[in-house]
């Protein structure tokens, strides 16, 4: 199942409320937040609406927080390979 | 006869290394004294390079390294410390037969990546980690599987770009990690150092209070036990198992 991958790039501060608003029924509360919906008519139309804002990418699978948030860690370059005790 | 060549030499010496070599004693000692290596196994560019006319030899692995580097320094799986990840790849065939040459000459560098950050070192060198490294206590003996660079002071191995695949979907190039099959990093956890515990005064605007937090970091020291290129022969036998 396809999803959106929708980060938010640039916040509405200033912006009409209605845009706010959008942001908000997508679930981007603040900068470079990043959410995961799926493909749908309803949700290209919210991500037209905010266009200017945010990063859109079309991914296969959903991430949750913890799973981004492994993939952006580097190597740790190491393994324990004899322990004293 | 001797003084010219050797004067020759340092010359020659000075229009080609980089400037750490450039110390007169320092160039004159490794041109005329030979490292530890048994002559029988020193390969062809390295026996004359008593008299320092090696940039051919170090182009030419330079320049056949860059297009086989990417095979050799294939973005790796993630390893855990349980079972750490085997590469599969084949080793490329100039990294084969390149490599007796670096491995003759000793010592070698590593520059070795622990959470992506360099560290250069060679046997023996003790490094003070800017961090305290968690689940380890002072004994356990430490791979380190991820290189960037391996060298002597005539030959480098260096990794190949890699795409970096970005946040955004885009990708970018960056360097990679040599395969960990062609060397063996051993460092052992020597202990732990502590800096002086700092005092830092924090105040609120519109209000006498000061508040004072304290701290004292803790950072892990390793030293290099083990730094050993592997032959070709040693890692055709490692990936056959």
């Amino acid at each position: 199942m396809p999803y959106f991958r929708i980060t938010l790039l640039r916040s509405a501060i200033g912006l009409p409320r209605s845009r706010a608003g959008v942001l908000q029924a997508l679930g981007l509360r603040k900068r470079m937040a990043t959410v995961y919906h799926p493909v749908s008519a309803q949700v290209a139309g919210q991500i037209f609406a905010v266009k200017e804002l945010v990063d859109v990418q079309e991914v296969a699978e959903k991430m949750t927080k913890e799973e981004m948030k492994v993939s952006r860690r580097p190597d740790p370059g190491y393994y324990i390979e004899t322990r004293v005790r | 006869m001797l003084s010219r060549t050797v004067r020759r030499s340092l010359l020659d010496a000075c229009s080609v290394l980089p400037p750490t070599f450039l110390l007169p004693c320092r160039a004159r000692l490794i041109n005329t004294v030979s490292h530890s290596t048994e002559a029988d196994q020193v390969p062809e560019p390295l026996l004359n390079s008593g008299v320092h006319i090696s940039p051919s030899p170090r182009a030419a692995l330079k320049s056949s390294e860059t297009p086989t580097a990417p095979s050799s320094a294939a973005r790796l799986p993630q390893p855990n410390s349980i079972a750490p990840s085997q590469a599969t790849t084949p080793i490329a065939d100039s990294v084969k037969e390149l490599l007796p040459s670096l491995r003759a000459q000793q010592p070698h560098y590593i520059t070795a990546h622990i959470h992506a950050r360099p560290y250069v070192v060679t046997q023996g060198d003790i490094i003070r980690l800017p961090f305290f490294m968690h689940g380890v206590s002072p004994g356990d003996v430490l791979r380190l599987n991820r290189a960037s660079t391996i060298g002597s002071r005539d030959y480098t191995l260096k990794a190949g770009a890699v795409d970096h695949h970005l946040w955004n979907g885009k990708t970018k190039r960056k360097n990679g990690y040599l395969d960990e099959r062609l060397f063996v990093c051993r460092a052992v956890v020597v202990g732990t150092e502590s800096e002086p515990m700092r005092f830092k005064e924090k105040t609120k605007q519109r209000q006498r209070h000061v508040r004072t937090v304290r701290s004292k970091h803790r950072y892990t020291i390793l030293k290099v036990k083990e730094l050993t290129i592997r032959s070709p022969d040693e890692i055709e036998a490692k990936s056959d198992h």
